[in-house]
Parts: structure tokens; C-alpha cells; sequence
């Protein structure tokens, strides 16, 4: 039986009423009554002033907020210049409102964006995310404008981060995105990029909008469907970014439950297109590619050699199951060894996680257990790469993820070769 | 009618702008004249206008098309005499025709006697009818109005040797206001015309008549007093008379020109006009709803006067750069299009002769609040020649028919005052009078019978306005409303179909009825009112609760 229209009568009548667009900005939301009219504020200043004669429109997908994050968003008046003559915008900017559904998830809201801009045709999109509290106008034309005038389908941000910051991006999703799909985009997984109208199509037309993975994270899934379908990928430097605190703290284990486990389904849905030789590529890059900052201080691991090493010791069968024995065997010695000394290598990292993410193909045991077995042993590797990157610059840290990337890159054949292993 | 409502006529006018140079030559010597005009009065009769503005038809040197006026009391030879100007005077007055003429009160041309007296020396009595210095550094920062030909808005006079202002073109010398006889010579000029039965004036470059130093020499206070004291003047004198302003500035700025209803009866909304036509093109309705929501109130006797074309270029001072940016690169992306800051097209070529878009213009140029203008030959869907030089390429002979000189003129072609109109598309051989008078669906015939509707109801002159605000923003609506009398207006902007969903809870139960073919449509009711347009469509309804 067909799916019935995931698009609500009075959703469809808005969008029938604002018509063809040229650019449209989404801004999903839950309960961010307190951030999002200084969100909304940035994305029709942006509008105005890099967009004049663009048609526009601004939509928040909703996921069922109980705070006023409607009223404003659908109630802020256009901010203008006292004193000021003539049109503040040639055309108007519109805003929509939708509630996709009364609970949040990040997929339902994209596939209710991608939605809206394939029925208004829109070229270039962009998705922001109103807890990002230092968004400026100039965030969102950046995102916008090199779809719009570059003819890119894809861009990623890029952020200042501060040496501590982003540490599983750095040691595992971009480097092991790098060599697994052969482009260097370093922030697949971000609250903010853009897309063109065409990928949005694309992607509306995939039957994948069930799947946790997409679910969850869909911004990856949407940036390696356009690499591997080889459309233009690119980044933006947008530089430092700050958010509001969330409700509850990070959890490292849902991170890598919905990062991880995105990545490694991505690499499964797409196998096709990355099954050959490591050879990545740089994408376009809009600023410099990367920056450190100098500041932050490492946080605190007091539990974390501990977690990893119990962990080791408690997932003992799980990670017989997905590890070969001999990086099993290396895994244990090191989990034994003094906390002081302790070194999680590079290449041990590696071939570990290329021998996960074919466990995971194979499908050796429940693939969401099998991700969060990763877990201690990310731990492990946070760990030594704190110890041994404490008083290290920001360059000297770029240098070595650098090293790293090639690490990546180098043992992909090894990959292969456990993925396309009958088991 | 009420003698105080007669008064205020100039509400219900539908006014009509033309030169009598440009309209119907009867003595073919190429220029039209007075006497051919008087003999095109059925015409303008049968159009449905109840208004003529006259552009300046006194003598001038015509370096600015007779802004620059050497005599203010007297006809231009080219034109006729007064006693011809007293016939067509008195013709127009029996068809219930009022007549608006042009009084240019900034300055006067430099061949105007008294500004030869002026320059003739120092010490001439008139010496200080006009703006003198010894210096060009006065007023420095006041800007310039004509950039594409002037430099400063002094000129050097080699004969008395000092330097006149001028805030148009150098021939055209600024009066001095602060000089009391300048006042009563103005206003001597003002009564001559006004005793002979014109019946308003528009008043030229008003902003501009007073120069203080250290100020932009605009709008201020003494300008006004100048005004209040000729509105006293006619309303005790000549009850009745109108005076129009052309201040081309913020509906904000002009409102000060309306005083408390004792300064002009009324004024231009020149920036309503530019973002009609933007509107068009950005297919949106919000270039027009945002400058009509900075427009003030105005006093009761008063009424803002709109206009799509007119004499001059579209003018584009009262917009902001982006808006200007955008009407040039979509309305003249040929430079030659382009004349100080504004496009020299008419109506029918800017719309690229597309007969819908202009009905929609049309459509709201009539049915917005304020006295409509019409520009003389818009009505046939003339064209224009950007190739003239200045603004003559608006300025072409009416075309009339068909043959020799589209009717306009029996001398040989190459007499006329000016090249007619002769391209394949607006060429006078296909757009004229007589071949739209024969069809029934011709532009002409269109605009009579939306000019007859607009007369039938005062509610379009004198009503008030309320928009919309659909969420279709193609679709401008809005509701005219006098007392029981309820007018809705739904315009499509865009050139794709549009579905529209009108919120009219205020007039549940009313009926609306199309005003063109009379044919009712369905009650209103709880929901909202959908309705249907096509490309470029409108719809005027009455709201009657039956």
C-alpha cells in the first residue's frame, strides 16, 4: 500500500501559496523558543542583504515544541531601520511553519524540508540550526551562495574548533569519511549546511526515510549520497561557533550510536561507489580548510582509561566476534598496560574500526549493539591522544591527523578486503 | 451635489496629461495647436476623462519643452493664441471638462524679461528677482537634480558677472522668493489664468523655492509659507480652484505640502508609481503595500495623485538603490533607455507590449486610492523612440489614425515638430484612434469602459483602503469601502495562473458581483474565499449583502 502523504493539507497550502522559490533556508526546531528569533532575525538580514532579488522562503519544521517556538518564529515582525525609506527587501521573505510531527527527529525534519524544496522548485537550500547562537548573516549566504552561484549541490561548514573540540570528528569521521569515499569534507556531520535543489530531489526520491540512520543523522547521508552519485561537494569556513548548552549533556555513547552507526550504514547503502583504491580528493574550499585554536584546556579523563579498560574486559566476546584475533590480542595488551604510558597507535585505531565497519556489513551481531561496542575503545583512543596531546599546538595536532588521514587511506585495501570477505 | 462637495472635484477626476504641441496640429505647420486640440474634446469625452492637464504651452526658447517659460501670461505662437486657449477653455468646460495647467513658479527660462533685466546690471530693480552670488561655493552639498547635464547648480552670467542658481538646467534660473514682489508677480500670474476659468494648477518643482544655507534647500518651512499664502489667496478669491504639487519626494516629506488641508489639494505619490511596476515584475505584492503602509494620512480635502507614465522619465530618485538597480536592469537594460535617474518608456513598451499586463496596471492605477492620471496616447498602447534625445521619445505626435501623419498633422512629414512612432510593433499604422475605435476588444475600448466604471462609483475616488493579506503574496487585494459602498480589488501579479484564499469573514454573506460583466458569484461564507486568476488577471466585485 502507498504511503500516505507525509505532508499535512495546510503545509501543502502554504507551500502552494508562496510558489516557486529560489532559495530556501529550513530551520528545524524543538523547543527553542529562547534562540530562534535571533536565529530567524540572521537568516532574513542574510536574505536581504545577499539575496535582493532572490524569492525566498523560510521554513521551520517543528517537532512538536511545547515552549513558544511557533509564536515567534511566525510572529517576529522583519526588523527595519528607523528612519528607513523605501523597500527594506524587493520581494517578500516568507515564513512557513510546520509541525512534522509531536516528537523531534532530524530526518523527519530534513525529509519535510527536501519536501518543500522540490515542490517550490527551490535552487539552493540551506539548513540552520537555531541553537547555534553566534549565527550571522553571513553563515547563511555562505552556505547559500555556492549552490546558488557556484553551482555546487553540497556544502559542509567548517568551524573554528578549539584543540579539544570535535575529537571524533578529527580522529574517526573525517578521516576514515576521507579515505572510505575519496573526498575531504571534514564536518559531515553539523547542524548546519547547504544543498542544492537538485540533491534535495534526489534524495526525496529515496526510500531510506524509515531507516534510524537517517533518522538520526541525515545530514552525512545526504552529503555521501551526493558524492557518490558525483555531484560538486564543497565547505565553507564560517568560522568559530557556539551553542546553547543542551538540555542534558553530551553522551558519547548516543554520538557514536548515531554517528557511527550512520557511517557505517552509509557505507553499506553505498558500497558500490567506494569499493576501489583510496584516492581522496579535496573538495572546494571557500576560507582555509581548517583552524585550531590555541585555547581550551583538555578535559577532564579521570574514569575514561578505566571505562575503556572495562570495557575491553567486559565486551570480551563482542570483540571477538567483530575484531580479528590478532588486533583483539593488541587491544587487550594495551587495555593491561600502565595508564601512564598508555598509546592506542594509529594503525591499531585504523585496522580496528575498518574491522568494525565490516563486522557491521557482515552483520556478525545486532548492528546497533555492535556499534556501541566501539564505544570503550574510542574511549582508549580519546584517551592516549589526550596524554599525548596535551601541551601539543594546534598545528602540531593537525599535523599528526594529517598522518592519521593517510593512515586511513593507506589500509583502506584492508577494508576491502574484510568487507568483500564471505564470512 | 453640495456646493462644498463640487469644490472637491479634483477627488473624482480622472485626469488626462497631454501636450497641446504633441496632440492634433490644425494649421499644418507640423506643431499641434490649440485649435486641433479643441477639436479632439469628443474624443477626450468619449475616453471617459473629466480632467485635462496641460503641459507648459507659453513662450519659451523650448530647451526643457517649455519648462523654461519667457512669458507667463501668453500662448506660445506655435500653439495658437488666447483667444484660441479661451475657445478650448470654454469647449472642455461644456463637456464637464476641467483644465489643469502647468504654473512653473521655481523659475523661469533665462530669456524671460526679468531675468534680462536681472542680469543687465546691479543695480536693475529686478536684480533681485533671481538667486545671486559671488561665489559658487554657496549651498555646497545641495545636490543636483539633472546629473546627467549639470555640474553645479550655479551658473556663471558672463554679463553681470556673478553667478545664479539654478536647480534644473543652467538656462533655467531660480527665482528668489524672499523677495516679496516675486511673490506678487507669481501671484499676478496665477490670477490671470485663474480669471480667464482654468480651473487648477499644477505647481513645478515646488520643493525648491527657498535656499538657506547649511540645509538642502528642500522643503523648507518658508517654502511652505509661500504655498499657504497662495492657498489663501485662491480660496478666498477663486473657491473651487485646485493646486497640485509635484514635490518628488517620501510620502513622508510631501505630506508636510498638504499642511492641514491649507497648503495643496493635492500631490504626486511619486515612489507608489515605480513599485507598481516593480511589483509586475518581482510578481509580489510587497513594493507596493510597504510604501503605501509609509504613506501618512492626509486631511480630508485632500488626494494624492497617481500615476504609471507621464511626461518625464520614470522617475527613480525615490527608491533605494536596490530598487533602482533591479527597475533598470528589468526595465532598461538599454542604456539609452536611461536618462538622469530614471527610464524614458512609455507604458505599452516597458510591459513589452503585452496587453495583459498593461490592463493590469491600468486596473490598479484605477482602482488604488488617489486621482488617477492618464498619459496622452497610453490609452492606444502608443510606443516610444529612445533615440530622441532628452525625454522626447515620450513626447511623439498622438497617433490618430492610420494615414498621412497618423492624423496628427497634414504638413509634410518632415515638418513635424517630431518623428512620429513608425516601427512595426507601436508604429501609427497599426496603434491609432480610429482602428481601436472598431474593435471592440481594442486597449481603447478597454480603458473607456474601466475609466466608465471607476466613474460610476465614487467609492474608488473617495474611498478608503484596506489590503489582504493572503498568504498568496502574487495576489493583491484589497477592499475599497464609502460608507455601504464595498469594492473588492484582486489582482494577480504573476504571470502563471494563481489560486488565491481571501480572508472575507467582515463581509460574510455579501455577495460579490463582477463590475465588468456583472455576473454574480458565490455568497460568502465561513471559509475562506477562494478564488482563481489567471495570468496577469484581476477582478473588481461590488460587495452587496442582498
Amino acid at each position: 500500500m502507498a504511503e500516505d502523504s507525509f505532508l499535512a493539507d495546510d503545509f501543502l497550502r502554504e507551500l502552494m501559496s508562496v510558489g516557486e522559490v529560489d532559495l530556501l533556508v529550513g530551520i528545524p526546531s524543538y523547543n527553542n523558543a529562547s534562540t530562534i528569533r535571533q536565529a530567524l532575525q540572521s537568516v532574513e538580514e542574510s536574505l536581504r542583504q545577499n539575496f535582493v532579488r532572490e524569492r525566498a522562503v523560510i521554513l521551520n519544521v517543528d517537532g512538536g515544541s511545547g515552549d513558544e517556538t511557533r509564536q515567534i518564529f511566525v510572529q517576529s515582525s522583519e526588523r527595519r531601520d528607523a528612519g528607513h525609506k523605501g523597500l527594506t527587501s524587493l520581494r517578500t521573505i516568507h515564513r512557513i511553519f510546520c509541525e512534522y510531527d509531536r516528537s523531534p527527529s532530524q530526518g523527519l525534519a530534513l525529509r519535510t524540508i527536501v519536501a518543500a524544496a522540490d515542490l517550490l522548485r527551490a535552487r539552493a537550500c540551506a539548513v540552520i540550526a537555531p541553537t547555534t547562537t553566534n549565527l550571522t548573516p553571513s553563515w547563511v549566504a555562505n552556505l547559500l551562495r555556492p549552490v546558488y552561484r557556484e553551482g555546487l549541490d553540497f556544502v559542509a561548514p567548517l568551524y573554528v574548533r578549539s584543540r579539544f573540540q570535535g575529537l571524533l570528528a578529527r580522529d574517526l569521521l573525517y578521516p576514515m569519511s576521507r579515505a572510505v569515499f575519496s573526498q575531504r569534507i571534514r564536518e559531515l556531520y553539523s547542524d548546519e549546511w547547504g544543498f542544492s535543489g537538485r540533491l534535495a530531489s534526489q534524495c526525496l526520491e529515496q526510500d531510506v526515510w524509515h531507516e534510524e540512520a537517517v533518522r538520526t543523522r541525515p545530514e552525512a547521508w545526504m552529503a555521501i549520497r551526493a558524492t557518490s552519485a558525483g555531484l560538486k561537494c564543497g565547505q565553507y569556513f564560517l568560522g568559530p561557533k557556539t551553542a546553547a548548552p543542551a538540555a542534558s549533556g553530551p553522551d558519547i555513547v548516543e554520538a557514536i550510536r548515531q554517528t557511527v552507526g550512520n557511517f557505517f550504514w552509509c557505507m553499506e547503502t553505498n558500497q558500490p561507489n567506494w569499493i576501489g583504491p583510496a584516492n581522496s580528493q579535496p573538495v572546494l574550499t571557500f576560507g582555509p580548510d581548517h583552524e585550531l585554536s590555541s585555547d581550551g584546556i583538555p578535559p577532564s579523563q579521570e574514569k575514561t582509561f578505566d571505562l575503556f579498560r572495562s570495557g575491553v574486559n567486559e565486551l570480551e566476546p563482542i570483540l571477538a566476534a567483530i575484531l580479528a584475533k590478532d588486533t583483539h590480542a593488541q587491544v587487550k595488551t594495551i587495555a593491561l598496560s600502565d595508564r601512564s604510558k598508555f598509546h592506542f597507535a594509529g594503525e591499531l585505531w585504523v585496522k580496528t574500526l575498518y574491522e568494525f565497519a565490516a563486522s557491521y556489513h557482515h552483520a556478525v551481531l545486532n548492528r546497533d549493539h555492535l556499534v556501541q561496542a566501539l564505544v570503550p575503545l574510542y574511549r582508549g583512543r580519546l584517551y592516549s591522544f589526550l596524554l599525548e596531546h596535551a601541551n601539543s599546538s594546534g598545528e602540531a595536532m593537525e599535523t599528526q591527523s594529517e598522518i592519521l588521514c593517510q593512515e586511513f587511506e593507506r589500509q583502506k585495501p584492508y577494508l576491502i578486503e574484510r568487507w568483500t570477505a564471505k564470512s | 451635489m453640495l456646493l462644498q462637495d463640487e469644490n472637491l472635484w479634483y477627488k473624482d477626476a480622472v485626469i488626462y496629461q497631454l501636450h497641446v504641441r504633441a496632440f492634433c496640429d490644425s494649421n499644418a505647420d507640423g506643431i499641434g495647436d490649440f485649435r486641433g486640440l479643441t477639436s479632439k474634446l469628443d474624443y477626450l469625452q468619449e475616453l471617459g476623462i473629466n480632467a485635462i492637464w496641460l503641459l507648459p504651452f507659453y513662450p519659451s526658447p523650448l530647451r526643457d519643452d517649455g519648462y523654461d517659460i519667457a512669458d507667463y501670461t501668453s500662448v506660445h505662437p506655435s500653439y495658437g493664441s488666447l483667444q484660441d486657449f479661451r475657445e478650448f477653455l470654454t469647449s472642455a468646460h461644456n463637456r464637464r471638462i476641467r483644465v489643469i495647467t502647468e504654473m512653473v513658479v521655481n523659475h523661469t527660462s533665462d530669456q524671460h524679461p526679468w531675468f534680462q533685466e536681472a542680469r543687465s546690471s546691479r543695480e536693475n530693480p529686478k536684480r533681485d528677482w533671481y538667486v545671486w552670488s559671488d561665489t559658487d561655493s554657496r549651498y555646497q552639498g545641495v545636490r543636483i537634480i539633472f546629473v546627467d547635464t549639470e555640474m553645479s547648480n550655479w551658473a556663471w552670467d558672463p554679463i553681470s558677472k556673478s553667478y545664479y542658481w539654478h536647480r534644473f538646467f543652467n538656462h533655467q534660473p531660480d527665482l528668489n522668493y524672499d523677495n516679496p514682489a516675486v511673490r506678487e508677480a507669481m501671484w499676478e500670474v496665477m490670477k490671470f489664468w485663474l480669471d480667464m476659468g482654468v480651473d487648477g494648477f499644477r505647481l513645478d518643482a515646488v520643493p525648491y523655492l527657498i535656499e538657506r544655507d547649511g540645509t538642502s534647500c528642500e522643503n523648507l518651512p518658508e517654502t511652505h509659507e509661500i504655498i499657504r499664502d497662495f492657498r489663501k489667496r485662491i480660496d478666498l478669491a477663486y473657491p473651487g480652484k485646485m493646486l497640485l504639487a509635484e514635490a518628488n519626494q517620501w510620502p513622508a516629506d510631501v505630506r508636510s505640502y498638504f499642511g492641514n488641508g491649507d497648503e495643496f489639494h493635492m500631490a504626486f505619490h511619486f515612489p507608489l508609481m515605480p513599485r507598481m511596476f516593480m511589483a509586475v515584475k518581482l510578481e509580489d505584492r510587497k513594493p507596493i503595500i510597504e510604501i503605501l503602509e509609509q504613506t501618512p494620512q492626509i486631511p480630508d480635502t485632500c488626494q494624492w495623485c497617481i500615476f504609471l507614465r507621464n511626461h518625464d522619465e520614470l522617475t527613480l530618485e525615490m527608491v533605494a538603490d536596490i530598487e533602482r538597480d533591479y527597475m533598470y536592469d528589468e526595465y532598461a537594460v538599454d542604456k539609452a533607455m536611461r536618462i538622469n535617474l530614471g527610464i524614458r518608456r512609455r507604458l505599452a513598451p516597458m510591459m513589452e507590449n503585452d496587453r495583459r499586463r498593461v490592463e493590469l496596471l491600468t486596473g490598479l492605477l484605477l482602482s488604488m486610492p488617489g486621482t488617477p492620471i492618464i498619459y496622452y496616447g497610453d490609452e492606444i498602447g502608443m510606443g516610444d523612440n529612445i533615440y530622441l534625445g532628452d525625454r522626447n521619445g515620450v513626447r511623439t505626435p498622438m497617433q490618430w489614425n492610420g494615414g498621412w501623419n497618423a492624423g496628427f498633422s497634414s504638413a509634410d512629414p518632415e515638418r513635424l515638430y517630431s518623428p512620429l512612432i513608425s516601427n512595426p510593433v507601436y508604429g501609427y499604422q497599426g496603434i491609432n484612434v480610429d482602428s481601436q475605435r472598431r474593435s471592440a476588444h481594442s486597449l481603447l475600448s478597454w480603458t473607456k469602459s474601466v475609466i466608465q466604471t471607476r466613474n460610476a462609483f465614487r467609492v474608488f475616488s473617495r474611498g478608503s483602503i484596506e489590503f489582504l493579506n493572503p498568504s498568496n503574496h502574487r495576489v493583491l487585494a484589497y477592499v475599497r469601502r464609502l460608507g455601504e459602498e464595498k469594492v473588492l480589488i484582486v489582482n494577480n501579479l504573476s504571470s502563471s495562473a494563481q489560486a488565491v484564499e481571501l480572508n472575507l469573514q467582515m463581509y460574510k454573506k455579501h455577495i460579490p458581483i463582477e463590475m465588468f460583466g456583472r455576473n454574480l458569484f458565490p455568497r460568502i461564507g465561513d471559509l475562506p474565499y477562494l478564488l482563481t486568476l489567471g495570468p496577469y488577471q484581476f477582478y473588481w466585485f461590488r460587495l452587496r449583502r442582498i
